[in-house]
C-alpha cells in the first residue's frame, strides 16, 4: 500500500465519519462539526494528491489554504444560524426545527 | 506567462464596484442613518445598491466579451456577459421588490449582503478554474444562508436558514471532495487542463465518484431531485425577496457555473451509449434520469400544496428538471436555450415573489385562499402576478413558452428519441400540461374568487410597482421578440 | 385585392378591439361592444376582398413569410397564406360572428359584464381568424391555444355557476389532451423537415419535397413518419372538434351563454379541428400509395369520424335539454366532416363545414331566442306550444331543421351531405363510413323532429313557455339572415354546378350528369322521410301533455333510453380508467418516496393505504362526477406524497445521501471512462 493509498483511505474514513455525524447526531453543533470533518477530508485529499499524485506546482496546497478559510467562514455562519434558531426554540436539537413541512 | 493586469482589473471591475457599494451602504447607514426611520434607511440602501448594480452592468455591457483572461483562469465569453447582465438585472429587480416587503430592522446590511451574493454570482459566471469556482460558489452561498435567515421576528426564517445551510454545507463538502478527486486524477485545476487530461486517461470508479459528487452539488444548487428537499422549506420560510434571489439569480449563475464544469471540464466523461440495447455510460443519462424524476415529483406534489410559496417551490423543482434538460442539450446546441430559459424563469419567479412580498407586507397569509379578491384589492399586483404565473406555466406569447419551446426543441435536436434527452423532453411536455392545472388554481383565486373577509385595498410603494411592471413587461417583450436574447447566441 | 403580406390585418382588427376592451374601465360598457362590432365588420370586408383576390387565382398559394427568431442555426419562420380555403373560411367566420355579435347585444343586455363578454368574443374570433390565415403550423398552434383560452373564458363566463366553471375547466383540459398530440406532431415535423411553414416556394412541409421525404421515412412496423405526424396532428383535431373519444367536453360547453354556443358550434372552435385536417390534407394523404403502412392516417380519420357521426346522433335521441340535443347533433355532424376528410373528400368536408356553420348558428340562435323568451327554461319537456307564440323563431327554426336533416333539393345541408355520402360510397377500403352516414341520416331526421315537436307543438307545459313572446328585432334579424343562408349556401356546390369544388381544388371540376348519384339521393331522401315520419308518429301525433310524463321511447325501451340519457357513461368510463391510471402513477411515486424515507414500516402502511384507496374508489364507481373525481384523486395522492416532506432536515439529508448512492451506482453501472 503506497502512502497515497493510505492517505486516501484515511480521508475516506474521515469523510464517512463526518457524514454519519451529520446524519445521526441530534445536536446542531455536532452536525456542524460533521460538515467540517467532510470538508477537511477533501482538504486531506488535496494535500495527498499534491504530495504523491501526478500534479505539478503548488496548486493543491494553495487550494487547501483557501478552502480552510472558506470552512472557517462557513463555521461562523453556521454558528450564527444555530444561535438564531436557539433564540426562537430554546434548544439546539436539529429535529426540533420542523415547523416547515408538507 | 505574463499577465495583463490592466485587463484583469477591467474584468473584475464590476465585482470591485459591487463590493465597494456594499461597504459604502453599510458605512453610510452607520453614519447617516442614525436616528432616521427604517423606511428612509431602506430607501437609501436600495438606491445605492441599484446605482452600484447599474454601473456594474454598464461596465459589463461596455466591455463585452473579451475571451480568456488571466492565463485562462477567467473566461469572459458571450455567455458570461449575458449571465452577468442577467444576474445583475435579477438582483436589481429583487432590490426593487425589497421596497415592497416588510421592512426589517437592518435594511442596509440586507442590501449589502445581497450585493455580496451578487459578487459571487458574477464570479460564478466567469470562473474557469476549480478554486475560483469554489470560492465564488461559497461567497454566494454564505451570503444567501444569512439572507434566508434574515427575518429575526419569525422562527420559520431561522429554521429555513438552518436547513438551507446544513444541506448547502453538505453539498459544498461533496463538491470539494469531488474537486479533490478531479485534481488527483488530472493534476490540474483549470477546466481546460482537466478536460484534456480526462480525454487521455481517467480512472473509471474514481471518476464515477467524482462525477457523482459534482452532480449532487448541481442537484442541490438547482433543486433537482433527489437533492431538492431544502427548496420547499426555504421558499416558504425565508423572507420573500431572499427566496426570490435564491430562486432566480442564484439559479441562473449556478446553471452557467455548472455548464462550464460539466461541458468544459467533464465533457470527455459525457459519452453515452445508445439508450436502448446496452446500458448508457457517462453522466448524461444519469443527469437525464435526475431531470425526469424532478419533473415528475415537482409537478405532481405541487398539486397538493396549500401554501403559495411551497407550490412555487415544487413547481421550481419541476422547472429545475427542464433546466437540467437544457444543460444536457447545451453540449450539442450551445448554451443559448438554457440561458433563455433560466433568465426568463428567473424573471417570472422574481416577479411572482415580489407580488407575494407585497401581500406579506399587507399582513396576508401565504395560503392559496389568501389570494382571493386580489383583483379588487390591487389590480396592478393581480395583473403582474398573472403575467408571471402564466409565463411560468408556459402560455404563449409569454417568455416562458419560448423558454420551454427552445429547450425542448434543442433536446429533440440532439438525436430525437435516440437520446435520453428526447424522452425527458416528452415527459416534460406532458408535465407542463399537469402544471397548468395548479397554476390556474392560483390565477382563479387571484382573479375570480371573491374575498370573503372583505379586506381593504393593498398599498404598493412606487418603486415596488416599478419592479413589478418591469418584470411583467420584460416577460411580454422577451416573449414577443425572443430573438432579443436568442439572436445573440 | 389584399396582398398576402397584409393578411394579418384580418385577425389584428378584433385583437386590437379585444385589447382596448380589456383595458377599458368597467363603467364603459358600450365601448367594447361598439369596438367589437366595428372590428369584426372591418374584418369581414377585408376577408371578402381577400377572397376575391384568392378566387382570381385559386391554384396559387400566395404566401408572405418572415423570420421570427433565430436560435443558433435554427431559424423559426412564420407566415401568412392566402388561398381559397382560408379566405372562404374567414368570410364564413366573420359573417357568422357579425350575426352572433348582433344577437348577443340583445341576449346579454342585462348582464353587468357585457363589455367583458364582447372583449372575450373579440379575442375568440381574432384567434380563430389568425388560425385561418396562418401559413405556419407553429403560428396555427399559437392561435389554436388562444382559441382554447378564449373558449375557457367564455364557457365559464357565468363563473358563479359551479357547473359553468366545471364545464370550462373540462373543455380546457380535455382539448389540451388532444393538443398534446398536436404539439408532439409539430415537434416531430419540425425535427424531420426543419420547417413549420406550409408553403414556402418548394421548401414548405405541404409541398412535394418534404412530403416525399416524410413518406419515405419508414419506422418500425411499416409506419411512415407521414402517418405518425398525421395521426398526432389528427389527435389535436379530435380534441378540438369533439371527436370520439374526446367528445365529452362539447355538450358540457353548453353552460356558456347561448351566443357562445352558437359561435363555438358553428364558426370558431370546433371548425378549427376540421380546418386543420383540411389544411394539412396533403400530409395526411402522403402515405396513401404505400401498401406497407398497416393503417393509413386517413383510414383512422374515417373510422373515428364514422364512429363519432353515429355516436353523436344516437346520443342526441335521448337528450331533453334543447341545447344538448343540438350539441350532440354538432358532434355527429363534425363526425360527418371528419369522415369526409378520411375518405379523401376534404372539399366535401369544407363544404359541409360552411353549410353547417350557417344552419347550426341559426338553430343555436333560434334556441337562444326560445330560451330568452321562456325565461331561461331550456328543458324541452317544460316548453311546448311556442309555434303560435313565437312564429318567426318557429319558422326560421324549421328552416334550420330542414337544412340539418337534409330535405332534398332546396336546403343547403342536403347538398353538402350528399357530397359526403357520395364520396363515402365510392371509398374502396370499407363500407363502414357509408353505412354510418346513412344510419346517421335517419337518426338526425328523427331527433330533430322530436326536438321541434317537443319544443314548439302541443300546449305550454311550464311557466316560461306560457309567458313567452317573440324576441326583439335585434335577435330576429340575425335569424332571418341565417335562415336565408341556410337555404341558399348549398347552391354553390351542387353536382350540376360545382363552383365551390373547382375553386377549392384550384382545378376545374366537371359538372356531374344528373343521373350520376341520383339513386343515392333518392335513397337518402327516403331515409330522411322515414326518420321524420317516425319522429312525427312518436312525438307529433299526440304532443306531450305533462312535463313529467315518460318519453315514448323510454316507455318502449326503458333500458336503452336510460343508457342513452346517461350519455353511455363516457364520463364514468374516463373516471374509472384515466383517473385511476393517474392515481396509480401518483401512488407509485408516493410508494417509492415512502420507502426511501420511512423504511419498511412506512412501506407496509402505504401498501395498506393504497389498497384501501383503490377499494374505496371501486366502491364509489358509477357517480356522475367522473372528471372532477379524477383530478381530486390525483390531488389526494399528491397530498399523501407531499406529507413525506416531514420537516426533519436530517431526514432530507438521508434521502440526499441515498440519492447520491443511487447516482454513483448508476454511474458505475453505466461506466464512466
Amino acid at each position: 500500500m503506497s502512502p497515497l493509498h493510505v492517505c486516501l483511505a484515511l480521508s475516506a474514513a474521515l469523510f464517512c465519519t463526518g457524514l454519519v455525524a451529520v446524519l445521526v447526531r441530534g445536536n446542531a453543533i455536532l452536525v456542524l462539526l460533521g460538515v467540517e470533518l467532510m470538508l477537511n477530508a477533501a482538504n486531506l485529499n488535496f494535500i495527498a494528491f499534491w504530495r504523491f499524485g501526478p500534479g505539478g506546482g503548488e496548486v493543491g496546497l494553495v487550494f487547501v489554504l483557501f478552502s480552510i478559510a472558506v470552512a472557517a467562514a462557513e463555521a461562523a455562519v453556521g454558528m450564527a444560524l444555530v444561535i438564531a434558531v436557539h433564540r426562537h426554540l430554546r434548544t439546539i436539537r436539529v429535529a426540533a426545527a420542523n415547523r416547515l413541512k408538507g | 506567462m505574463s499577465i495583463d493586469y490592466a485587463l484583469l482589473f477591467r474584468v473584475l471591475l464590476p465585482e470591485a464596484l459591487l463590493t465597494a457599494t456594499a461597504l459604502l451602504v453599510i458605512g453610510v447607514d452607520l453614519v447617516w442613518g442614525r436616528g432616521r426611520s427604517r423606511g428612509s434607511r431602506l430607501q437609501m440602501a436600495v438606491g445605492a445598491g441599484l446605482l452600484g448594480v447599474g454601473v456594474a452592468a454598464l461596465v459589463i455591457w461596455q466591455d463585452g466579451a473579451q475571451g480568456s483572461v488571466w492565463a485562462g483562469n477567467l473566461r469572459v465569453d458571450l455567455l458570461a456577459v449575458a449571465v452577468r447582465l442577467g444576474v445583475l438585472g435579477l438582483t436589481g429587480l429583487s432590490l426593487l421588490g425589497l421596497t415592497g416587503s416588510r421592512v426589517s430592522d437592518q435594511p442596509a446590511e440586507y442590501v449589502a449582503l445581497a450585493l455580496l451574493a451578487t459578487v459571487g454570482f458574477l464570479q460564478m459566471a466567469v470562473a474557469q478554474n476549480l478554486l475560483l469556482a469554489f470560492l465564488a460558489l461559497e461567497l454566494a452561498s454564505l451570503s444567501l444562508y444569512v439572507l434566508a435567515g434574515y427575518d429575526r421576528s419569525r422562527p420559520e426564517s431561522a429554521e429555513a436558514a438552518l436547513k438551507y445551510f446544513l444541506q448547502g454545507g453538505v453539498s459544498a463538502a461533496l463538491l470539494l471532495f469531488g474537486f479533490s478527486l478531479l485534481y488527483g486524477m488530472t493534476g490540474r485545476i483549470d477546466l481546460t487542463g482537466i478536460s484534456m487530461a480526462l480525454a487521455v486517461h481517467s480512472d473509471g470508479s474514481l471518476s464515477a465518484v467524482a462525477v457523482g459528487m459534482v452532480l449532487a452539488a448541481f442537484g442541490f444548487k438547482a433543486a433537482v431531485a433527489p437533492f431538492h428537499p431544502w427548496a420547499p422549506d426555504v421558499y416558504q420560510g425565508a423572507p420573500p425577496m431572499s427566496a426570490a434571489l435564491i430562486a432566480s439569480a442564484a439559479k441562473l449563475a449556478g446553471l452557467a457555473f455548472f455548464w462550464r464544469i460539466f461541458w468544459s471540464g467533464l465533457g470527455p466523461l459525457a459519452a453515452t451509449a445508445p439508450l436502448l440495447g446496452g446500458a448508457g455510460g457517462g453522466w448524461v443519462p444519469v443527469l437525464a434520469s435526475m431531470c425526469a424524476v424532478s419533473l415528475l415529483l415537482g409537478n405532481l406534489v405541487a398539486l397538493a400544496q396549500a401554501s403559495i410559496r411551497r407550490l412555487l417551490a415544487y413547481s421550481a423543482i419541476g422547472h429545475a428538471g427542464a433546466l437540467g434538460l437544457g444543460l444536457l442539450s447545451a453540449g450539442e446546441v450551445g448554451p443559448g436555450p438554457l440561458f433563455y430559459y433560466a433568465a426568463t424563469y428567473g424573471l417570472a419567479t422574481v416577479g411572482a415573489f415580489a407580488c407575494l412580498a407585497i401581500l406579506d407586507r399587507a399582513g396576508d397569509g401565504d395560503r392559496i385562499e389568501d389570494l382571493a379578491g386580489l383583483r379588487r384589492r390591487s389590480p396592478l399586483v393581480a395583473a403582474c402576478f398573472a403575467v408571471c404565473v402564466l409565463s411560468l406555466a408556459g402560455i404563449p406569447p409569454l417568455a416562458g413558452f419560448f423558454g420551454k419551446f427552445v429547450v425542448f426543441a434543442a433536446a429533440f435536436r440532439i438525436d430525437g428519441l435516440g437520446h435520453p434527452a428526447g424522452w425527458v423532453a416528452l415527459l416534460a411536455i406532458a408535465m407542463s400540461a399537469v402544471s397548468l392545472y395548479y397554476y390556474l388554481i392560483l390565477l382563479k383565486q387571484a382573479w375570480i374568487a371573491e374575498d370573503v373577509r372583505e379586506r381593504g385595498p393593498i398599498e404598493v410603494p412606487p418603486a415596488a410597482a416599478l419592479g413589478l411592471l418591469l418584470a411583467a413587461g420584460l416577460l411580454v417583450v422577451l416573449g414577443a421578440f425572443p430573438s432579443l436574447l436568442l439572436g445573440r447566441f | 385585392m389584399l396582398p398576402a403580406s397584409q393578411l394579418w390585418l384580418i385577425p389584428a382588427l378584433p385583437l386590437v378591439a379585444a385589447a382596448i376592451g380589456a383595458a377599458a374601465p368597467r363603467t364603459a360598457r358600450r365601448l367594447p361592444v361598439f369596438l367589437a362590432l366595428a372590428a369584426i365588420t372591418g374584418s369581414l370586408l377585408l376577408s371578402v376582398v381577400a377572397l376575391v383576390g384568392a378566387l382570381a387565382a385559386p391554384a396559387a398559394k400566395l404566401t408572405a413569410n418572415f423570420t421570427w427568431f433565430v436560435a443558433g442555426s435554427t431559424a423559426v419562420r412564420l407566415g401568412w397564406l392566402l388561398d381559397p380555403l382560408g379566405a372562404l373560411m374567414s368570410v364564413m367566420v366573420c359573417a357568422v360572428s357579425v350575426l352572433v355579435f348582433i344577437f348577443s347585444i340583445a341576449y346579454l343586455r342585462a348582464d353587468p359584464r357585457l363589455g367583458r363578454f364582447f372583449t372575450c368574443l373579440s379575442l375568440f374570433v381574432a384567434a380563430m381568424l389568425g388560425l385561418l390565415v396562418a401559413n405556419s403550423l407553429l403560428l396555427l398552434l399559437l392561435c389554436w391555444e388562444l382559441v382554447g383560452l378564449a373558449s375557457y373564458l367564455l364557457i365559464g363566463f357565468w363563473f358563479d355557476r359551479p357547473s359553468a366553471a366545471a364545464a370550462a375547466k373540462k373543455a380546457f383540459v380535455i382539448t389540451r389532451l388532444g393538443d398534446l398530440g398536436f404539439l408532439l406532431g409539430l415537434l416531430w415535423l419540425f425535427q424531420a423537415t426543419g420547417s413549420s411553414l406550409f408553403y414556402d416556394g418548394g421548401a414548405g412541409v405541404l409541398e412535394a419535397g418534404a412530403l416525399e421525404r416524410l413518406a419515405a421515412t419508414v419506422l418500425p412496423g411499416g409506419w411512415t413518419a407521414a402517418t405518425g405526424i398525421g395521426l398526432l396532428l389528427f389527435a389535436g383535431a379530435v380534441g378540438k372538434s369533439g371527436q370520439f373519444p374526446l367528445h365529452v367536453w362539447l355538450p358540457d360547453a353548453m353552460e356558456g351563454p347561448t351566443p357562445v354556443s352558437a359561435l363555438i358550434h358553428a364558426a370558431t372552435m370546433v371548425a378549427a379541428g376540421v380546418f386543420l385536417v383540411a389544411r394539412v390534407f396533403p400530409l395526411m394523404a402522403a402515405d396513401q400509395g404505400l401498401a406497407a403502412v398497416p393503417v393509413h392516417a386517413l383510414t383512422a380519420v374515417a373510422v373515428v369520424g364514422s364512429i363519432t357521426a353515429l355516436l353523436g346522433a344516437v346520443l342526441a335521441v335521448a337528450q331533453t335539454d334543447m341545447k344538448r340535443v343540438l350539441a350532440y347533433s354538432t358532434v355527429s355532424q363534425l363526425g360527418y366532416m371528419m369522415l369526409a376528410v378520411g375518405v379523401g373528400a376534404w372539399v366535401a368536408a369544407v363544404f359541409h363545414l360552411i353549410t353547417h356553420a350557417c344552419f347550426k348558428a341559426l338553430l343555436f340562435l333560434g334556441s337562444g331566442s326560445v330560451i330568452h323568451a321562456a325565461h331561461h327554461e331550456q328543458d324541452s319537456r317544460r316548453l311546448g306550444g311556442l309555434a303560435g307564440r313565437m312564429r318567426f323563431t318557429y319558422v326560421t327554426f324549421l328552416l334550420g331543421t330542414g337544412a340539418l336533416v337534409g330535405l332534398p333539393l332546396v336546403f343547403s345541408g342536403f347538398w353538402s351531405k350528399e357530397a359526403i355520402l357520395h364520396a363515402a360510397e365510392l371509398w374502396p377500403v370499407s363500407h363502414l363510413p357509408f353505412v354510418a352516414g346513412l344510419t346517421g341520416v335517419v337518426l338526425t331526421a328523427f331527433y330533430m323532429t322530436r326536438l321541434v315537436c317537443e319544443t314548439f307543438l302541443g300546449r305550454p307545459r311550464g311557466e316560461g313557455a306560457e309567458h313567452a313572446h317573440e324576441s326583439p328585432r335585434v335577435m330576429t334579424l340575425p335569424l332571418a339572415v341565417l335562415a336565408v343562408a341556410s337555404v341558399a349556401a348549398g347552391w354553390i356546390g351542387t353536382p350540376a354546378w360545382p363552383w365551390l369544388q373547382s375553386r377549392l381544388t384550384g382545378a376545374p371540376v366537371a359538372a356531374q350528369a344528373w343521373s350520376d348519384g341520383l339513386g343515392l339521393m333518392l335513397f337518402s331522401t327516403v331515409l330522411v322521410g322515414v326518420g321524420i315520419a317516425a319522429g312525427w308518429w312518436m312525438y307529433g301525433r299526440r304532443p306531450r301533455v305533462d312535463a313529467r310524463a315518460l318519453d315514448p321511447l323510454a316507455q318502449r325501451w326503458p333500458r336503452v333510453f336510460a343508457a342513452l340519457a346517461a350519455r353511455l357513461w363516457f364520463d364514468e368510463l374516463y373516471a374509472a380508467t384515466l383517473g385511476r391510471l393517474l392515481r396509480g402513477a401518483a401512488a407509485l411515486a408516493a410508494w417509492l418516496e415512502r420507502w426511501v424515507w420511512g423504511g419498511v414500516v412506512g412501506l407496509t402502511g402505504r401498501v395498506a393505504e393504497t389498497t384501501g384507496e383503490v377499494n374505496r374508489a371501486i366502491d364509489e364507481d358509477g357517480l356522475n362526477t367522473g372528471f372532477d373525481r379524477a383530478s381530486d384523486g390525483l390531488r389526494r395522492t399528491a397530498q399523501q406524497y407531499s406529507r413525506a416532506q416531514t420537516g426533519d432536515v436530517q431526514g432530507y439529508l438521508r434521502a440526499v445521501v441515498v440519492g447520491l448512492a443511487v447516482l454513483a451506482l448508476l454511474l458505475i453501472w453505466g461506466g464512466v471512462r
